[in-house]
């Protein structure tokens, strides 16, 4: 993040609401763009905060971001702005994907998103001109039936540009939990161990096998939007979730509260009481982050260490210590290998976790308790404890050796506006609260500014249907219908709208639809087809 | 290349570019400032660091002057300290005494100048009366202008640091004040309660509501952590009084995010101490009761009300549902979600539980949410 | 979206159409201001954040210049009176036996219609047509405060006038003045207008700087910095575009030079500004004109229109390749703005507060450009010296100082108004020789010279010639102007209403003199009505060492002058002896 913040000429944001999602990385931007005069080009069908700052805004029609960027790099090939010694040297398969990139001719492109033709020469002169630039994008992208083919889209153009492993430069996914990093370094994934090592290779099962002392499956699991249907389809029977929110955070809400009540056992660990601890069977009393030791590893790979600044309130215990008695009980259950140096679970701290994890992961190798004390925080890969770790990866190679174009086409949205619902409606969360919204909502003067869930209309629709400022409206999709005041904001386009999914009284999630990404299995929260009614 | 100076009396070589304040920072000498912060570009509009500088007519404020080639620079001399304890008192006279009931007191630079050089406050000035008292209605800053001593670091914190501006100042002379946009509320004026502007306060004018009347800068502990939120990783200090937390104060050492905070960052921590809190572990009445789970969820069935248990009962029972459900559907028909708001710790635990105890590699968590 | 109390809102027509001809550059702020406040609802919250969305600034932006200004009112008001309160109106007011028994204010408040808002106002720079007021736009004087009313009816009092010179004058500024219209370009070229730049584009910049570097030129501002030098700095810049500015910002009390210079000939400034652009590489220039002299502001601009017109200037003077375009920006009430990096701060649309410095206009000056920043009377020398040459210019005075400059001589004199003569006059000559001598039944008591941040000095001081230097032997040359006090005139109150000036005027950037000058002034009331007691004596001291050794910019460092004088050349009647008057 330093090194866009002060290292970046250009920066293109895409599908980041930054200054909300990420407020204070959004203030970093904000601050290069006012001091140093980066140019910040924003792609966003909203025209979220950070436009204010950008000298260009592409309004994208929902779902229409592959089509964008391949329209752009059409342009800077056909300018010739690509960079030829970055493509020879450290790339392959470019021909196959120039041939796709030569689909879109900027008329077609302007066609399929909505954006001027003028735009996107100004934004492929700038995006093949500056360097180094900085993509950084989040959710916006993901969250679509082609996820990752807009990531690799992405990847695509930072190749084309030669923007890849260069400080200032990059794709720099902004993730969205704090520690959504580590609980995927860590193996909180149905197809990797710790450090991204696969359940399916032979190697690294029997690696983890040696080390716990057990017999390890050889399959991958079920992600989180698979196993909730899956109880319904008899594949799960039971559920232990940590510190989760399903029924709010989840697509299509009504279905998975439908599942949820037919699971066979659900032990829920969490802070209050949810949407989701209504199915639970059992309610573990975890504790806040600040009645815990550990550590949490932020979206540029950083870890750092969190400190115990209060006691757990009531008889509530630190989870990872309601994780061990739970292990232990049902590890005498099982035979395990005797000398396996990490069978056991009688961790007497947090830092003894962390020594199993110096050498079971190796990126994390270097990181342990004594360096991260002072504050500093280390970048992995830190493989082992002399290593300073890593600030910017892929630099002078990518990890896979060469970087791969992937020729990738445009599909359009799973659901798209119809005559029965005629709007698109995109979702996200606001500056003021966060995810589920089981913490702020219990913030006073949080509530204070903003306590209630909004819808965001545009003026020229909200005089249309008659709003005059003060109203509520009710969206109603295929799979459900929520109701909440408007705001009436130039933000959304006409034809849009955009509501969160903070509030369990009027979420968002009653109305997305459960279609996933194949590869990713991320729903596609961002287009949902839909009807605005003046309640 | 190196400068020859000499720096009360002593004959330096420092490096050119730099300026007063910063050589006798590196020199350890400290000359007292208010508007200045080493974040902040540098305005020289208090003229507490005025310092003399041999054959100029004028003192120089230090934040803003460089040193050039064979300067003599007297930091403490007699001129240089009347001059301070005088600005000082012409501060003093427009601002309450009411360090009683401040917020800042105990860290408030202004209280801190003032003792060391002694000064009270002059018969004559405003005492700090033109101003309403917490005049915002904004939920966590409090805003007390009579405290403002006008050095202007909320304006520039807002407009470098956060640059959204929301702090101005209007009028001129005596009647010079720090507005919110047009004279309106913070709110009104774009505010995104970041709280920054507190946070580069020296006085008490801005404060936090959160933790007023709660505990001062001696009676606590301040502990850094990481925020909860988002993924960018922001450190802070806990305040801790009596094993409480009673606010967030900016880290200036965070490497992310210096002092920077967002609303939730600052603000968003009283959850923990809400009372909708689980503080026991509940199960349900019907495995209390050794039944079977009822078909229907039905929060009137007796069989379905919530019982507060001690943690041998509520993780006995947990561990013999989990077994069954291995012995009679496999271990792959458990699912586990763990947590991206976990530490990595607990995370690799959730790993190795799902994998090592249950063997299953059914683990994942809202990474895609 | 930041909060949700930051509702959408569209901007309304009226302000659209008022900013229709404007850029949207933020330096446009003062003037887009100026326009709102013609609304009904004048510059209210909503309007004031309306401009600001126009232009893409902050609302605190638009709100702080709103309030710093005093012609700026967020009040809404429909014909606006605005009394001088200058040391040249007050001694008046005062000799008319309309002393204070009730504020003057008021006292004219209830004389006028209820529709008139009348306030008081620093010194408007119109002390020769003392006791002076601003009946909205248009400059009016003498007139009493029982003839104001009429004033409301388009009374206007008479102008003072400069056709005939004095004995003892050299005209070179002036000269002509009986035969120049200053509507009528042509009656200025006929008296060799536009000869200097003439001149000056058939030589290289370089030579042009040099013949100005010869002639010995000093800025008339009141500081004496070499012309030519600044010059050179802007032409050696390396950073481009350059611009020139001209400061008519005139607003220190006693100071009417420039008004009078624009109203007897526009061409003449405007042809030196060319030569500067010329000689430093400019081709932009802007002429930042006080609030108060609206009138003035429009014969410049007919002024510019005509030299357009006839290629004096516009693109490609008079085939030359040179080009040079003028615009005229008005202020809106604010002395500060004379000091000129609070003058350009103004021009960017800020509020007028000083830089810091170094870097100096000349290197990072307008827009971060290098920037030339003379006095209306420094541009308006050079033609003359253009077209005659510095050996000319040079003889036109045998003392020291080459040239000729304005003064104006104010006060209890027989013949108050303004004159043109060389250097090294002593007062006794101003007095004596230009003024006509003090009035009948008058004898000196005092002088205030140089402006309101000059030098009160007493009769000791009449015989020492009179340049940018002999400040240092206790009296000030400043801006030329000369204020004669009789003894009806207490040196104590006088020094109250100079800081009641400053007090008012203090942008309020800096501690010392923010709350200095008001402390001062406080002060200065207490013992002008009571009596004085030696601790006030010490804290006056105090107070001015203070905001001499540190505030932030000339402003604050010559408040200390005028006090500093007045301490010590009239001890006996700042004294804790002193009876009450």
């Amino acid at each position: 993040m330093q090194d866009v913040f002060q290292g970046a000429q250009a920066m293109f944001i895409i599908g980041s609401n930054t200054t909300e999602q990420h407020p204070v990385f959004g203030t970093m931007l904000r601050r290069a763009v006012k001091n140093r005069n980066v140019k910040l080009i924003v792609a966003d069908p909203r025209k979220i905060d950070m436009v204010d700052f950008a000298c260009l805004h592409l309004q994208q029609k929902p779902g229409t971001d592959i089509a964008l960027l391949n329209g752009l790099m059409y342009l800077i090939l056909e300018n010739g702005w690509h960079d030829q010694v970055f493509i020879e040297s450290r790339t392959e398969d470019f021909d196959e994907f120039k041939i796709v990139v030569k689909q879109y001719p900027p008329e077609k492109v302007s066609k399929i998103t909505g954006i001027p033709v003028k735009q996107l020469y100004q934004a492929a002169e700038i995006m093949g001109t500056i360097k180094p630039m900085a993509i950084i994008w989040a959710m916006g992208i993901t969250q679509h039936i082609v996820g990752v083919r807009n990531v690799m889209t992405l990847a695509n153009l930072q190749m084309l540009t030669g923007n890849m492993g260069i400080p200032g430069g990059g794709v720099n996914p902004l993730r969205g939990q704090n520690n959504v990093q580590g609980a995927c370094d860590m193996g909180g994934l149905p197809n990797v161990y710790p450090a991204y090592q696969s359940v399916t290779n032979e190697e690294a099962r029997r690696k983890f096998e040696s080390a716990w002392g057990a017999s390890l499956d050889n399959k991958v699991g079920l992600t989180a939007t698979e196993m909730i249907p899956g109880i319904l389809e008899d594949k799960i029977h039971a559920l232990y979730i940590l510190g989760e929110d399903p029924a709010m955070s989840d697509p299509d809400s009504a279905h998975v509260r439908h599942c949820l009540e037919k699971v066979d056992f659900l032990v829920l660990q969490e802070l209050f009481p949810s949407e989701t601890s209504r199915y639970a069977d059992v309610l573990l009393p975890g504790v806040s982050f600040a009645e815990k030791d550990g550590t949490f590893t932020n979206t540029e790979r950083r870890v750092q260490k969190l400190n115990k600044v209060i006691e757990p309130l009531g008889e509530a215990k630190p989870d990872w210590e309601i994780i061990k008695e739970l292990a232990m009980r049902l590890l005498s259950r099982q035979i395990l290998t005797p000398d396996s140096p990490y069978a056991g679970w009688d961790y007497e701290n947090t830092e003894e976790i962390m020594v199993e994890i110096n050498s079971l992961t190796p990126s994390y190798a270097g990181i342990t308790y004594a360096r991260l004390q002072n504050g500093e925080g280390l970048q992995w890969p830190c493989p082992n404890t002399d290593h300073p770790g890593t600030r910017i990866l892929h630099i002078g190679k990518f990890a896979r050796g060469v970087g791969k174009f992937a020729p990738i086409d445009h599909i359009p949205p799973a659901e798209s506006p119809d005559d029965e619902y005629p709007w698109v409606m995109s979702t996200g969360r606001v500056l003021y609260h966060w995810h589920g919204g089981q913490m702020t909502r219990r913030s006073e003067g949080i509530m204070k500014v903003y306590g209630s869930a909004l819808i965001e209309v545009n003026p020229d629709d909200a005089n249309r249907l008659g709003l005059n400022g003060k109203q509520f409206v009710r969206v109603t999709s295929r799979r459900g219908s929520i109701q909440a005041e408007a705001l009436i904001t130039d933000r959304v386009p006409p034809g849009m709208v955009y509501a969160n999914f903070h509030f369990p009284e009027a979420s968002a999630n009653e109305l997305t639809q459960a279609v996933l990404d194949p590869i990713a299995k991320i729903p596609e929260y961002k287009v949902t087809a839909v009807k605005v009614e003046i309640v | 290349m190196t400068i020859n100076i000499t720096f009360n009396g002593k004959a330096i070589q420092v490096e050119p570019g730099q300026t007063i304040l910063q050589v006798a920072r590196q020199n350890e000498v400290n000359i007292p400032t208010l508007c200045y912060h080493k974040d902040l570009s540098p305005t020289g509009n208090c003229r507490m660091c005025v310092v003399e500088v041999k054959n100029w007519r004028f003192l120089q404020a230090a934040c803003v002057t460089q040193v050039t080639d064979g300067m003599e620079i007297e930091t403490h001399n007699e001129k240089v300290t009347k001059s301070r304890k005088l600005s000082l008192q012409l501060m003093l006279a427009n601002h309450p005494q009411d360090c009683l009931t401040c917020e800042a007191s105990g860290e408030c630079e202004l209280q801190d100048l003032a003792y060391e050089y002694k000064i009270e406050a002059p018969g004559w000035g405003t005492k700090g009366t033109r101003y309403t008292v917490d005049s915002d209605p904004n939920p966590f800053i409090r805003v007390d202008m009579n405290r403002c001593i006008l050095c202007r670091r909320c304006v520039q914190a807002c407009a470098e640091i956060q640059v959204r501006n929301v702090w101005g100042v209007a009028r001129r002379g005596i009647d010079e004040q720090i507005v919110a946009g047009a004279d309106t509320t913070m709110l009104e004026a774009h505010c995104e309660s970041c709280g920054q502007c507190v946070a580069y306060c020296p006085t008490g004018a801005l404060s936090n509501k959160m933790s007023y009347g709660k505990g001062r800068r001696h009676q606590i502990k301040k502990v850094p952590t990481i925020c909860t939120y988002c993924g960018v990783g922001c450190q802070f200090d806990f305040n801790v009084k009596n094993g409480r937390i009673i606010g967030v104060s900016s880290n200036p050492n965070s490497p992310v995010n210096g002092m920077a905070l967002c609303v939730k960052g600052r603000y968003g921590w009283d959850f923990i101490y809400h009372p909708d809190r689980l503080k026991k572990p509940m199960v349900r009445q019907y495995l209390l009761d050794g039944k079977t789970k009822p078909t229907h969820y039905d929060p009137k069935c007796p069989d379905w009300g919530w019982v507060e248990t001690d943690w041998e009962k509520a993780l006995d029972i947990t561990a013999k549902k989990l077994g069954q459900t291995i012995d009679s559907h496999g271990p792959n028909s458990v699912g586990v979600f763990t947590s991206a708001k976990c530490t990595n710790e607990e995370n690799y635990l959730m790993n190795k539980f799902s994998r090592q105890v249950i063997g299953t590699n059914n683990i994942d968590h809202c990474a895609r949410l | 979206m930041t909060n949700k109390t930051t509702r959408f809102k569209p901007i309304p027509q009226e302000i659209l159409e008022k900013s229709v001809e404007l850029s949207n550059s933020p330096e446009v702020l003062l003037e887009l201001l100026s326009n709102l406040q013609a609304l009904p609802e004048s510059l209210s919250r909503d309007n004031i954040t309306y401009a600001a969305r126009l232009l893409n600034i902050p609302a605190h932006h638009a709100y702080g210049v709103t309030t710093f200004y005093s012609m700026l009112s967020t009040e809404t008001r429909k014909n606006t009176l605005r009394i001088c309160d200058g040391p040249v109106c007050w001694i008046k007011r005062a000799s008319a036996e309309e002393k204070h028994t009730k504020n003057v204010v008021d006292l004219i408040s209830d004389t006028v219609p209820s529709e008139w808002t009348v306030e008081r106002s620093s010194c408007l720079g119109l002390c020769d047509r003392a006791p002076a007021i601003l009946v909205n736009d248009d400059q009016a004087g003498p007139i009493s405060i029982g003839e104001t009313k009429n004033a409301c009816q388009g009374w206007k009092g008479v102008p003072t006038d400069y056709s005939i010179p004095r004995p003892n004058e050299k005209r070179v500024m002036l000269a002509n003045t009986d035969q120049i219209d200053p509507n009528d370009i042509h009656s200025a070229i006929k008296f060799g207008g536009y000869l200097g730049l003439q001149t000056a584009l058939q030589l290289t910049p370089e030579e042009v700087i040099a013949i100005i570097e010869a002639s010995g030129l000093q800025g008339r501002g009141g500081a004496g910095f070499p012309v030519g030098r600044k010059w050179k700095f802007v032409s050696q810049a390396q950073i481009f575009p350059k611009y020139i500015i001209a400061n008519a910002d005139e607003s220190e009390p006693l100071i009417f030079k420039d008004r009078v210079l624009i109203d007897s000939n526009p061409h003449q400034l405007l042809e030196g500004m060319a030569i500067g652009g010329y000689a430093c590489g400019a081709s932009e220039a802007y002429i930042y004109i006080r609030g108060e002299y609206v009138s003035q502001a429009q014969r410049l601009k007919l002024a510019i229109k005509q030299a357009g017109e006839l290629g004096w200037l516009g693109d490609n003077i008079q085939g030359s390749g040179f080009s040079f375009h003028i615009h005229v920006h008005l202020g809106a009430g604010a002395y500060i703005c004379g000091e000129e990096t609070a003058l350009i701060e103004s021009l960017e649309g800020k509020r007028g507060e000083p830089r810091l410095r170094p870097p100096y206009p000349p290197t990072f000056g307008f827009r971060g450009h290098p920037t030339a920043v003379n006095n209306v009377e420094s541009f308006a020398a050079v033609p003359h010296i253009m077209k005659n040459g510095s050996d000319w210019w040079k003889s036109l005075s045998t003392y020291s100082v080459p040239g000729t400059k304005l003064y104006m001589i104010l006060g209890h004199v027989r013949k108050p108004g303004i004159f043109e003569a060389p250097f090294g006059l002593t007062l006794r000559q101003i007095i004596d020789d230009y003024g006509g001598g003090l009035q009948d039944g008058s004898s000196f008591h005092f002088a205030l010279t140089g402006g309101a941040a000059g030098t009160m000095v007493n009769s000791s001081m009449l015989d020492i010639p009179l340049d940018y230097s002999s400040s240092q032997k206790g009296i000030g040359l400043g801006a030329g102007a000369f204020l004669i006090c009789d003894n009806r005139v207490s040196s104590v109150a006088f020094l109250r209403e100079l800081l009641h000036f400053f007090a008012a005027e203090s942008c309020g950037k800096c501690t010392p003199c923010r709350v200095g000058t008001w402390r001062a002034y406080n002060l200065l009331c207490q013992m002008a009505d009571n009596e004085i007691t030696e601790p006030d004596i010490d804290e006056l001291k105090a107070l001015s060492e203070n905001m001499l050794l540190t505030s932030f910019c000339g402003l604050g460092q010559s408040v200390p002058i005028s006090i500093n004088s007045a301490l010590a050349n009239f001890a006996s009647e700042f004294s804790a002896s002193r009876k009450r008057d």
